[in-house]
């Protein structure tokens, strides 16, 4: 497997060339993919948003936004500019500390999650070796910005909505780390990019959901439930609960919850595709395209070419989901509290456990189709 | 182990026939979304109201006597029927006469039973007022016309589902000579007419048939 | 001094002292649920610790369980409880305080001065980084293997020990099922865990 274009290599060296030393080369590499991911994370939230009021609305038969931008396309800009330059308010009775790093605390450690998410070999922040189990980690942070919220806004229906927030996550992480934990043992490594190289050796044949189609569908819904997606909204079901945590948030704080909503449905996609549709792999193998051509795999065009490829096909696999999350959105009705735990505990639980105990006694039996 | 197993097994079999059904589910969602959207752009485009719509009422000042029928047969006596009673000629004299569309239900025993017909439903709906008491209609404003949306030039007018030919549900690109489906009210009724006609030539043949054919009767 | 150094050295210091005043707030605080919340952060802040020291696996282990399951655990417990009912004065609160705080301060001298005879820079293994993982389950798997499954043991019981503590209708004597089957209440529709019916 080729290495890839290496672009802090070209920039470190480059910034050396102009006389800084290695480490302050290093330390201004550091904040540009950062701000890059950001960047991309938010308009990834804007084209996510823009995409599902047009989807409900053909969904619906309605046209949905139609007059801000060419088919509404700047409508979720809008949005986001009037939510900024809305009052904000704190209720009077509110504990106004805890209500504001409520929603900070449920965005950053999304937000610290995109992190591991590879758009090619070397197009990802850091590949740290604990790679998605960083991210799990980090998913677990968020009850508790929840939970904060909730409490401190001094309201029924905040508090009722916090607490079944944090116990919906709690309760779907255990099998989502599951579904992954069986991913990790057929790919021998936590990191995301090894992940990905891993599925990549023959084309689509070789993704991970031919192996593990169970584990791919409790993925899926446990992703849509930790992103409080519509079969499993509980904590903010509009009827019982206003809107749950954030019933007495508005401006800018409630647009804090409602970015970390989408940035995490896009971050799920984006893992879904990872973790099973092959990242940043085309169906067919680029090296075997290539060598079709004629041309090395070392040439940069070919490289740029690839690298775009990858990044190309990361987005459209992940927003492939994004779209498949908005049909279910209109397809299914809301699960009520007890059939939620109960799909959590008593179905998606044993499934994923039977599906561990199976991937490794396969593992065992087919050490060259699961990874020896 | 045996029941176990069976256990197991439909346990799966639900599980199969819940996620066949989603999947219907979402293909029925799916298939929604090649549909044209039925969206009428309201300030620019409306719907004509049918024959029967019941909009706000005219009302004519000159035709009306003073029977108070109306207030009688409304559900909460809403007309206010303001006349007087000329001792000469012993007639009443009918000063004013209102009706406040902001209590009023738009269901129609007024026009129904008003005699001299001087009540009827206009097709008018867009009744939003700043002021609650500026929707009491008096008589001069209960005599204005509304004006058709099908005349309206910066309106563009299309017509009710219930009006579109057959198998059409979109209005938006239709020409005004489409007939809608199903037969009009008065070709109905011009049809019954011809039945009727028909069946009577029918019966008087018959019977001079009949008359024919037994003439010792 | 480079950079690298000094930004370690620049995290060591503010995430100790957020952990040092995290913890006297946690201790301090009258609100129980602002000691909790700030317990997470405390929790927070040792992986951050645990993260300079190149062990990410622990880190992210210590976030997944601390911060994610027992903290959420204590505030659920905090939030299903009534926390605006009055508590009763302890009495000798004040005598109570001066002894824990003598206890304590004894408890800072002692560990003070172990830090302070103790040779820190001592050669020791070099980290391993990325490879902490697969160590952590070697070692797991085979020299600290009983520890591990006791361990595992420790924890079914306590769930066991939550679940009888939970449920008051688990030990039932056959009498006292009788006596649910004579009285139509909604109770004796339960079924109960461990009837002595089942135990045999």
């Amino acid at each position: 497997m080729n290495s890839g274009i290496d672009l802090e290599m070209s920039f470190t060296q480059g910034v050396q060339n102009l006389g800084l030393s290695q480490e302050l080369a290093h330390l201004l590499w550091i904040p540009l993919p950062m701000l890059l991911v950001l960047v991309s994370a938010v308009i990834g939230v804007l084209v996510t948003v823009w995409l599902e009021r047009k989807i409900s609305a053909a969904a619906q038969q309605r046209i949905g936004p139609e007059y801000a931008g060419a088919l509404g396309i700047l409508q979720p800009m809008a949005d986001g500019l009037k939510l900024l330059v809305k009052e904000d308010i704190i209720p009077a009775r509110a504990d106004s500390v805890l209500f504001t790093v409520g929603p900070i605390l449920v965005l950053v450690p999304v937000i610290l999650s995109w992190l591991i998410v590879p758009f090619g070999q070397n197009l990802l922040i850091s590949n740290v070796g604990i790679g998605i189990f960083l991210w799990i980690a980090l998913s677990s942070i968020q009850p508790i910005g929840l939970l904060m919220s909730g409490y401190s806004s001094n309201n029924k229906y905040s508090l009722l909505g916090g607490l079944r927030a944090a116990a919906q996550s709690i309760s779907y992480e255990i099998p989502l780390a599951l579904a992954v934990l069986a991913i990790v043992m057929m790919s021998n490594s936590l990191s995301t990019v090894d992940i990905v190289e891993q599925q990549n050796t023959a084309g689509f044949l070789s993704w991970n959901i031919w192996r593990q189609p169970v584990g791919f569908i409790i993925f899926w819904i446990c992703a849509l439930a930790e992103c409080e997606r519509l079969p499993f909204d509980l904590p903010e079901a509009e009827e019982e609960l206003v809107a749950g945590y954030q019933t007495e948030y508005a401006g800018m704080k409630f647009a804090l919850f409602y970015l970390a909503g989408y940035i995490n449905l896009v971050l799920s996609a984006l893992l879904v595709s990872v973790l099973y549709l092959g990242g940043w792999g085309f169906p067919i193998s680029i090296d075997w395209f290539s060598s079709l051509i004629g041309l090395s795999i070392d040439n940069p065009l070919v490289q740029i070419i690839a690298a775009s490829i990858g990044i190309v096909m990361t987005i459209l696999k992940a927003y492939l989901l994004v779209f498949l999350a908005i049909l279910l959105r209109w397809t299914t009705p809301r699960v009520r509290i007890d059939q939620l735990l109960d799909l959590g505990w008593k179905f998606l639980l044993p499934i994923s456990l039977v599906n561990l105990l199976v991937t490794a006694s396969l593992k065992l039996a087919f050490p060259m189709t699961f990874g020896g | 182990m045996l029941g176990f197993l069976e256990k197991v097994a439909d346990y799966t079999k639900e599980v199969v026939s819940a996620a066949k059904y989603l999947v219907d589910g979402l293909g029925v969602t799916f298939d929604h979304m090649r549909r044209r959207p039925v969206t009428v752009q309201y300030p620019y485009e409306k719907l004509i109201p049918s024959e029967r719509y019941r909009g706000r009422i005219h009302y004519e000042f000159d035709k009306c006597i003073a029977c108070e029928v109306c207030v009688r047969v409304c559900p909460i006596n809403l007309p206010v029927v303001d006349w007087v009673m000329n001792k000469e000629t012993k007639k009443k004299e009918l000063r004013n006469y209102s009706i406040d569309f902001g209590a009023c239900i738009f269901c129609g025993n007024c026009v129904e039973y008003c005699p001299t017909n001087c009540l009827s439903m206009t097709e008018e709906y867009e009744l939003a007022a700043f002021d609650r008491h500026s929707l009491n209609y008096d008589n001069v404003a209960l005599g204005r016309l509304p004006t058709s949306v099908t005349s309206d030039p910066s309106v563009r007018s299309l017509r009710e589902l219930a009006y579109l030919p057959e198998g059409i549900i979109d209005p938006h690109e239709l020409n005004a000579n489409q007939k809608r489906a199903g037969k009009l009210p008065s070709q109905i009724i011009n049809e019954l007419k011809a039945e009727k006609s028909q069946e009577e030539d029918n019966n008087h043949s018959s019977n001079m048939v009949s008359n024919k054919s037994n003439p010792t009767n | 001094m480079n950079i690298a150094y000094s930004t370690e050295l620049i995290c060591f210091l503010i995430l100790s002292s957020v952990i040092v005043s995290g913890s006297l707030a946690v201790v301090l605080l009258e609100n129980i649920v602002y000691s909790a919340f700030i317990l997470g952060g405390v929790f927070m802040a040792v992986a951050g610790l645990y993260l300079l020291l190149n062990a990410s696996f622990v880190a992210a282990a210590q976030i997944l369980v601390y911060v994610g399951a027992v903290n959420v655990l204590i505030l659920f417990a905090i939030m299903l409880v009534n926390n605006k009912e009055k508590l009763k004065p302890i009495e000798g609160l004040k005598t109570r305080k001066l002894i824990s705080g003598g206890v304590c301060g004894g408890l800072l001298i002692l560990l003070l001065r172990v830090s302070i005879t103790t040779k820190w820079n001592l050669p020791g293994p070099s980290s391993i980084g990325e490879e902490a993982t697969e160590r952590i389950g070697e070692h797991l798997f085979t020299d600290y293997l009983l520890p591990f499954e006791l361990a595992s043991i420790l924890l079914l019981m306590a769930m066991i020990g939550a679940i009888v503590l939970a449920r008051r209708d688990v030990l039932i004597s056959i009498d006292d099922i009788n006596d649910l089957k004579n009285q139509k209440s909604l109770s004796d529709k339960k079924i109960p865990l461990l009837s002595e019916k089942s135990l045999k």
